[in-house]
C-alpha cells in the first residue's frame, strides 16, 4: 500500500486535489460566500501590483496612441480641419437660413394684416449714387407689377415704385428727395407729407404750426394719397422745427423700415387697407 | 527552492498580465489563459507532488481573481496537470510542436471541465454560447503563446538550478 502511494504520489495528490476543489467549489456554491480570508488576503497582496501594472499600461497605451503611432494622427488632423470649415460654413449657413425665417415670417405676418393683394419680392441692387434713393427688386410686369404701387417691409413703408420691366422695378425709397408720402402724427393726426432728405433721413413738411407734434411721435401713412395703405408706419419724429415765424412747421423722422438693410420687401397693390375688409 | 521562487514570481507577473493588460488590448476579443500554459509545464517537467500543489494553486489563484466560484478553475488545473502527467510519461512531448498541440488540448480539457462543473453545480443558461464563440479562439491564442512562455520558463528552471548547490 505505501509502495503503491510512494510510486504513484503525484497521481494520488493530483486526485486528492481534484477532491479538495470539488468540495471547495460545492460548499462555495452553497454559502455563495465567495471570499474566504484566503482569498481575500491574496487579493489584497496583488492589488498593489495590479494597480501598478494596470496604471503602467494605461500610460503606455495613452503614450502609444499620442506620441508613437503619429502616423494617423496627421491625416486625423486634417480630416478635423476639414470637419471643422465644412461645419463652420454649415453654422453660417443655417445663420443665414435662421435669419431669413425670421425675416420671412414678419413679412408674412405683414402681408397677413393687409388686406388685399401684396407679393413678397427681394431687393436685387441698390442705386450707386448717394444723391438719390432708389432700389431695384426682382418682380416686375410679368408679376403685375406696376407703377406707383407702394413698397413696405414689416417694420414700415419703403417706398414706391417709379419705373418697371418685365422681370424687375424699380422703387423710389422715402429717403429720396424725389418721394412725398401723404402721413399723418398718429397720436394728434395733425397731417402733413414726408419727404426724403439728402441726409438719408426724412423731414415732414406742411404741418400747421399749432400742430401738436413732438418728438418719438409715430408718423402712419394716410392713405389719401391713393398709393399707401392707410396706417403704415413711416417713422418716428426725431426733432420738431418752428421757426419765429410762419404758418408751418418741420418734423425730422426717422424712417421705421431699415431702409439701408432690407432685403424683402412687399409690394401692396392698389386699393390695400390696413388691416381692413375691402368693400 | 530558489526554482520555486522564480516560477512563483513568473507566475505572478503572468497572473497580472492575464489581469490588467491582456483584457486591456483592443481588437481581442478573447484573452489567452497564460496560467493553463504555467500549468501544462509543470505537467510536463515538473513530475513531483510540488508540480500538483502548483496546477493547484494556479487555479484557485485564477478563481481568487475571476468571477467564477472557488475550486472550479483549481479543478480544471489539476485535471490538466494530470492529463498533462500521464500523457508526458507515455508519449514523448518534447519537441515545440508538440507542446503547442498539448497547450491547445489542454484549453480544450480546462475548458470541458470548467462547463461541465457548471452544469451539474450551476446553471447553463447562455454558457453555451460564449463557450462556442471563444473556445477555439483562447484555445488557438494559447498555444500561440506557449512557445515564449515555455522558453522563460525553462530559463527559470535551470537558473534556479545553477543558483542551488
Amino acid at each position: 500500500m505505501l509502495d503503491f502511494f510512494r510510486t504513484n504520489r503525484v497521481v494520488v495528490t493530483s486526485g486528492a486535489l481534484l477532491l479538495l476543489s470539488l468540495l471547495l467549489l460545492s460548499v462555495s456554491v452553497r454559502t455563495q460566500r465567495r471570499i474566504d480570508p484566503l482569498t481575500g488576503a491574496l487579493l489584497e497582496g496583488i492589488r498593489p501590483l495590479q494597480v501598478a501594472v494596470a496604471g503602467t499600461a494605461t500610460l503606455v497605451r495613452r503614450n502609444w496612441g499620442r506620441y508613437v503611432m503619429v502616423v494617423g494622427v496627421a491625416q486625423e488632423n486634417d480630416r478635423l480641419r476639414q470637419r471643422v470649415l465644412e461645419l463652420e460654413r454649415e453654422v453660417v449657413r443655417l445663420g443665414e437660413a435662421r435669419e431669413a425665417v425670421t425675416r420671412m415670417k414678419a413679412l408674412l405676418a405683414m402681408k397677413e394684416a393687409l388686406d388685399g393683394p401684396a407679393q413678397a419680392a427681394q431687393i436685387i441692387g441698390r442705386d450707386p449714387s448717394p444723391w438719390f434713393g432708389t432700389v431695384t427688386i426682382n418682380k416686375g410686369e410679368a408679376d403685375g407689377v406696376t407703377k406707383h404701387l407702394a413698397v413696405v417691409a414689416p417694420q414700415g413703408v419703403v417706398g414706391q415704385t417709379i419705373s418697371t420691366t418685365a422681370h424687375s422695378a424699380r422703387v423710389l425709397l422715402i429717403t429720396d428727395h424725389n418721394s412725398g408720402v401723404d402721413a399723418v402724427v398718429q397720436r394728434s393726426r395733425a397731417r402733413g407729407i414726408v419727404q426724403g432728405a439728402l441726409d438719408g433721413g426724412c423731414v415732414m413738411k406742411y404741418l400747421k404750426r399749432e400742430d401738436d407734434v413732438a418728438e418719438g411721435d409715430r408718423v402712419v401713412t394716410s392713405g389719401l394719397d391713393g398709393i399707401f395703405p392707410r396706417g403704415v408706419t413711416v417713422g418716428v419724429v426725431a426733432r420738431v422745427s418752428r421757426g419765429n415765424r410762419g404758418l408751418l412747421q418741420v418734423a425730422d423722422i426717422s424712417p421705421a423700415a431699415p431702409l439701408d438693410r432690407v432685403e424683402e420687401v412687399l409690394v401692396v397693390s392698389p386699393g390695400t387697407r390696413m388691416g381692413e375688409r375691402v368693400p | 527552492m530558489r526554482g520555486s521562487a522564480l516560477f512563483a514570481a513568473c507566475a505572478v507577473i503572468a497572473v497580472l498580465l492575464q489581469t490588467t493588460v491582456l483584457p486591456a488590448m483592443a481588437g481581442l476579443p478573447a484573452a489567452p489563459d497564460l496560467l493553463l500554459i504555467f500549468c501544462v509545464y509543470l505537467g510536463l517537467h515538473q513530475h513531483t507532488v510540488g508540480g500538483a500543489f502548483g496546477a493547484f494553486v494556479l487555479g484557485y489563484l485564477q478563481d481568487a481573481l475571476s468571477g467564477s466560484f472557488l475550486g472550479l478553475n483549481a479543478f480544471g488545473m489539476c485535471l490538466v496537470f494530470t492529463l498533462v502527467y500521464l500523457t508526458s510519461r507515455r508519449l514523448w512531448v518534447d519537441n515545440a510542436i508538440s507542446k503547442i498541440v498539448v497547450v491547445f488540448l489542454a484549453a480544450l480539457v480546462k475548458t470541458a471541465a470548467v462547463v461541465g462543473l457548471i452544469a451539474v453545480f450551476l446553471s447553463t443558461d447562455g454558457l453555451w454560447r460564449g463557450v462556442a464563440r471563444y473556445l477555439m479562439l483562447e484555445a488557438a491564442l494559447a498555444a500561440a503563446l506557449s512557445p515564449p512562455l515555455f522558453a522563460v520558463l525553462a530559463r527559470t528552471r535551470t537558473a534556479g538550478a545553477r543558483a542551488e548547490p
